[in-house]
């Protein structure tokens, strides 16, 4: 009827490139502009971010990280979506995205001492790999991103920014305040929702009433891309296809990754309380790196030494990480009145000097 | 190869202990690095623990079904790899159980510490530096704090200095006299500083001799002040006073005049009750005062006190004069309280205790009157047409004029002299 | 000489920034195309375009969250809350962001933004558009917090805070965007407005006030001056970081202090004066530090605000304590 919009009539269809057999979809109607190289490089890094991601956990549960939030079965959304970033792009990030950061060439322990109650914002330069730090107050960053990308297009920048995070941050009002200022503005931000399925023990059905999350995009005026979240390809070709939309001044996207969050929410979390075990193993046969290792031996991409070789690279850089993490002591205590402001106030100078006193007791 | 062990830690942000559920590895078994080996049960969730070391297991520790406390041990290892190398001890993420009290850091004792003495005379800095009660207490005693050389740390004013100050000024002559033909020498003002070779000197003003002046000046330049006086025949008193004197209650007492002036003051002010009133000029009204306060105006080193008896009517002569001496007392020792120096309804301020004949009292703001009585002195007067030496006392009532008139306060003062000079009409209103 | 308004002054110094740093863009609601809804940012839009005054959609979170993102790219946003009351949406990302971002990244990155909030009552106005919730910021560490009280210190003082390299919470007392002084623009403070300003010496009390309140102040101590006692008054300027120093030489010299604000007592930045005051030279006291502010209850009703703001006369009773401690 003339004037009405109705949310029945949303398709809740998704984009897929590649299957869960490890077969591509014929005619998926994108160009699959990868190369052999580049194929193998997702691939090596969705297996180094498996093996940070299982030592990190590990970490935890011997007590040398007070608590880690697991990005396993996620590996493909986000190496997808991060392989598609050119260099300049930034990414701002929340508190779950290994994939990112491995692909930026963070090293893990960096981004583990957040976890370890050694700095807040974990200690890589965020410049050097334009990687925001670490989020954890729910959805702000979505804000953030819309800003910086801003500042980058008054600059004439080719530079576009990707906010990640979940289901959950769609509720928030910076969401909608985020999608709303980039709509109006133009900005040249993709938003990169992973819909795991879960906010804690909370499920999506609870979370909104939107048939996906992809059509909220329509009510700030850009578009919505729901993609099979646990398709790398997929993934890659559509945050590209954003990513090239935000270059030409087409303006934001607002992309829904559907996945699972294999793990619990964080390491203090028990997932059994919300979910069963026939669930969690109807993802598990979808794991996006299974389906990719089966579509790249096929293709005869990936050989057995390579893939030892990636096993291997993986491997040690767990062994790195736990020896970088294990036993680490914290910073000098002197930090924590360093960066409060560019120059101590004389109260906060005096304070300072108290505590320097006090530490010398211990 | 050592032995390292593996302590039970904090698995979910503050969580104390956990319940083994199930040993997956057993004594001598060989193991590898992030090998589940127990199975346990925390408050929030059940949790498979990865060995942190390769090697054989040597011991572990708790039955199943076990409660295990963060921190504590539960397994150890054979193993090659050696304890990381830290300066501090190794890290249990998480704190664990409560362990009861906190402990003490520090290794030393808190608590009072005596003064030492300094070593040498510290500097006299130009305000002095005292804590606030100690600054009341000089204030009180009228004391210039700033003139006070302190024996405290740093040169600060104590308060055994304030008092050391207050006893050394407390000259001789400090007795007022209770005989009202006595003259006393008016003391010193606290304040003053002897600087005999300046042409002035300028007396700063404080506290109490402050408050006295905003007194002052708010009843003078508010009150329309009248004076009257009349001079009367006080011989009659003053045969009263020496008989009452030999009374067995005036043991260890002495009775001055005063008493008896105030007896009939109260009887006066009974008949003629304007002159225990006060006058609201926020209400328009003139409020009689039906309760009899009398205010002692009093001299004191620190300045004009007036102490105030309660309920005077209630009070027999002995009583009275056993107040008033009270009330003197501690207004001279600057024991006084507000209580007492609050709450009059009239006053009375004795200059003949100091000698003068009469005056112009300022009335005590907000009462309605102040009288006077002077000093009794021998003079002539006319008795029967003849020349003859009496008691003479002057009086003088200065009053409100918006409450009293002229012919008011003339019929008070002379009711007032009438019983003065016979004392024995006090029988029939008292 | 030219007089110019508080709000005038203000407006120059936006424009006096932007015209030397074009990192320097203003954002908010009705900045643009309106001038804001007090003038402040007045005909900036015609001046500098719709791409460095920017008139933001509704919504505050928003404006501070994006002004955070465009600091973190290196731009100097100037960030407009419309009034005080509306501030508050914004707190999350005052708090969590704006106060902690250059500690989280040990100084990689800094956030050089302002936030401009018009405060403070007595304009007659409806429910939260009265709020002094200074307070709130100068507990958060990581902010700076500054309120000019006169047109030429709004000038300077912005400019100020727009220089900063961190974070500034810049407070505007509206009930006084009118007032006039002559200035001659631009008026450069070489750093000499990081301390407070003593706006009338003397020796009896001290009396620390800012923004709205020294008008109030002025007009009690020139009463005070008739009954013979001489107020040494403290405009504070900078609420964080505090010009401790002045502070406690006037207190050294008087010995009685007094704090006047439009906020309410509890939990307020006076009540932090009064401590700190209490713990720095408790030996020059001859009285407790005496607060004067709002009473505890939420700003009342136009009609009976008069009632709830400290005036002229609360101010003396303060004064008339202290000195008869």
């Amino acid at each position: 009827m003339k004037g009405y919009v109705d949310p029945s009539t949303v398709s809740t269809e998704s984009v897929q490139v590649l299957k869960p057999d490890g077969t591509l979809v014929p005619d998926h109607g994108f160009d699959l502009d990868l190369k052999e190289e580049d194929l193998r490089e997702i691939y090596r890094v969705m297996i180094l971010t498996r093996k940070v991601d299982q030592e990190s956990t590990n970490l935890q549960r011997q007590g040398e990280l007070g608590v880690y939030t697991p990005a396993l079965g996620q590996e493909g959304a986000q190496v997808g979506a991060a392989y598609a970033l050119e260099p300049q792009d930034w990414i701002f990030p929340s508190y779950r995205e290994l994939g990112f950061a491995m692909l930026r060439g963070v090293q893990p322990s960096h981004i583990l001492h957040l976890f370890r109650g050694t700095w807040h914002g974990g200690l890589y330069d965020y410049r050097e790999h334009r990687l925001a730090p670490y989020s954890v107050p729910i959805a702000t960053q979505a804000l953030h991103a819309v800003g910086f990308a801003t500042g980058a297009k008054i600059d004439g920048a080719n530079t576009v920014v990707i906010a990640c995070f979940g289901d959950g941050a769609t509720s928030e009002g910076d969401f909608h305040e985020a999608c709303n200022f980039a709509g109006v503005w133009k900005a040249p931000v993709v938003f990169y929702c992973q819909n795991n399925g879960y906010a804690i023990s909370v499920p999506l059905s609870k979370q909104t009433a939107a048939p996906t999350i992809a059509v909220k995009a329509l009510g700030y005026g850009f578009p919505g891309v729901r993609v099979d979240g646990n398709d790398v390809l997929g993934c890659y070709v559509v945050t590209r296809e954003a990513l090239r939309r935000a270059r030409r001044g087409e303006g934001p996207t607002l992309i829904e990754a559907v996945t699972y969050r294999r793990g619990p929410h964080s390491t203090a979390d028990d997932a059994t309380r919300y979910r069963t075990d026939e669930e969690l193993k109807h993802w598990e046969a979808l794991d996006p790196i299974a389906r990719f290792e089966t579509y790249l031996e096929a293709e005869g991409v990936l050989t057995a030494e390579f893939k030892d070789q990636c096993d291997s690279e993986g491997r040690d850089a767990a062994t790195k990480l736990r020896q970088e993490i294990v036993g680490a002591g914290p910073l000098d205590p002197a930090l924590i009145f360093e960066h409060v402001y560019t120059e101590r106030s004389p109260i906060l100078q005096q304070e300072f000097e108290e505590f320097m006193e006090d530490q010398e007791g211990r | 190869m050592e032995s390292r062990e593996f302590k039970l830690p904090d698995l979910g942000e503050g969580l104390t202990e956990a319940e083994i559920v199930q040993w997956l590895v057993k004594e001598g078994d060989t193991i590898e690095l992030n090998q589940p080996i127990v199975e346990v049960e925390t408050e929030k969730a059940l949790v498979e623990i990865p060995s942190p070391f390769a090697g054989t297991v040597e011991k572990i520790f708790g039955d199943v079904g076990a409660r295990v406390n963060v921190g504590a041990t539960i397994i150890t290892v054979q193993t090659s790899e050696d304890a990381p190398k830290t300066g501090r001890k190794e890290v249990l993420v998480g704190y664990g159980p409560d362990e009861g009290a906190s402990k003490r850091r520090k290794d030393r004792k808190i608590g009072r510490r005596t003064e030492e003495t300094p070593a040498e005379e510290p500097e006299q800095p130009a305000r002095a530096l005292a804590t606030p009660p100690v600054r009341k207490l000089a204030r009180d005693l009228g004391i210039d704090i700033d003139g006070v050389s302190g024996t405290g740390k740093e040169g600060r004013v104590t308060r055994e200095d304030v008092v050391a100050a207050a006893d050394s000024q407390k000259g001789a002559g400090e007795e007022q006299a209770e005989e009202v033909a006595e003259v006393v020498p008016l003391t010193q003002p606290a304040a003053i500083r002897a600087v005999p070779d300046q042409a002035e000197e300028r007396i700063p003003v404080r506290a109490i001799r402050r408050s006295i002046a905003e007194k002052m000046v708010r009843s003078a330049f508010t009150i329309p002040h009248v004076a009257e006086w009349l001079q009367v025949d006080a011989t009659e008193l003053m045969k009263l006073r020496t008989d009452l004197q030999t009374s067995p209650e005036a043991k260890e007492m002495k009775i001055s005049p005063l008493p008896i002036i105030v007896k009939a003051l109260l009887a006066a002010l009974r008949k003629h009750p304007l002159v225990n009133s006060s006058w609201d000029n926020d209400t328009n009204e003139i409020v009689v005062r039906h309760v009899y306060h009398i205010g002692i105006a009093t001299d004191t080193e620190r300045g004009l006190l007036v102490p105030v008896v309660k309920n005077a009517d209630q009070l027999n002569i002995f009583e009275l004069s056993r107040e008033i001496a009270r009330l003197a007392a501690s207004a001279r020792d600057g024991k006084i309280g507000p209580s007492d120096l609050t709450g009059s309804t009239v006053t009375i301020t004795n200059v003949g205790s100091f000698g003068m004949e009469s005056g112009t009292p300022i009335i005590n703001y907000p009462e309605a009157a102040i009288l006077a009585p002077g000093v009794i002195a021998k003079r002539p007067w006319v008795v029967d047409g003849e020349i003859v030496v009496r008691d003479v006392m002057t009086m003088a009532l200065s009053f409100d004029h918006r409450v009293l008139d002229g012919a008011e306060a003339g019929r008070f003062l002379r009711y007032l002299g009438d019983l003065i000079e016979k004392p024995a009409r006090l029988f029939g209103v008292l | 000489m030219p007089s110019i308004t508080l709000a005038q002054g203000l407006n120059e110094a936006l424009r006096y920034c932007m015209q030397r740093d074009d990192r320097v863009v203003v954002m908010g609601e009705d900045v643009g195309r309106a001038g804001g809804v007090f003038r402040v940012t007045d005909k900036l839009q015609q001046e500098f375009g719709e791409q460095r005054v920017i008139d933001t959609p509704l919504a505050e979170s928003g404006i501070v969250g994006t002004g955070i993102g465009l600091a973190i790219y290196g731009f100097k946003p100037v960030c407009e809350m419309q009034f005080d009351g509306f501030t508050y949406p914004a707190f999350e990302q005052i708090i969590s962001h704006l106060a902690k971002y250059r500690s989280r990244t040990m100084g990689k990155l800094p956030l050089s933004v302002v936030v401009r909030i018009p405060y403070g009552g007595g304009i007659g106005a409806v429910e939260h558009h009265s709020e002094s919730l200074e307070a709130y910021f100068t507990h958060t560490a990581g902010l700076k917090v500054v309120t000019p009280s006169t047109p030429s210190d709004a000038f300077a003082l912005l400019v100020e805070a727009i220089e900063d390299p961190d974070p500034v919470i810049f407070l505007e007392p509206k009930r006084r965007y009118w007032i006039r002084e002559d200035v001659e623009l631009p008026v450069v403070s070489n750093g000499d407005r990081r301390k407070a300003r003593i706006v009338h010496e003397g020796t009896d009390v001290t009396i620390l006030t800012y923004g709205p309140s020294v008008r109030t102040v002025e007009d009690a101590v020139a009463e005070a001056t008739k009954d013979g006692v001489s107020c040494e008054v403290i405009d504070l300027r900078w609420l964080n970081p505090l010009d401790i120093e002045t502070i406690m030489a006037s207190v050294k010299k008087t010995g009685r202090a007094v704090v006047v604000t439009e906020a309410s007592v509890t939990g307020s930045f006076s009540a932090e004066l009064a401590a700190r005051i209490s713990e720095d030279d408790f030996l020059s006291l001859n009285a407790p530090v005496i607060r004067v502010g709002g009473y505890d209850i939420p700003y009342p009703p136009a009609k009976v605000e008069d009632l709830y703001l400290p005036d002229l006369d609360r101010v003396l009773d303060a004064v008339d304590k202290v000195l008869n401690y």
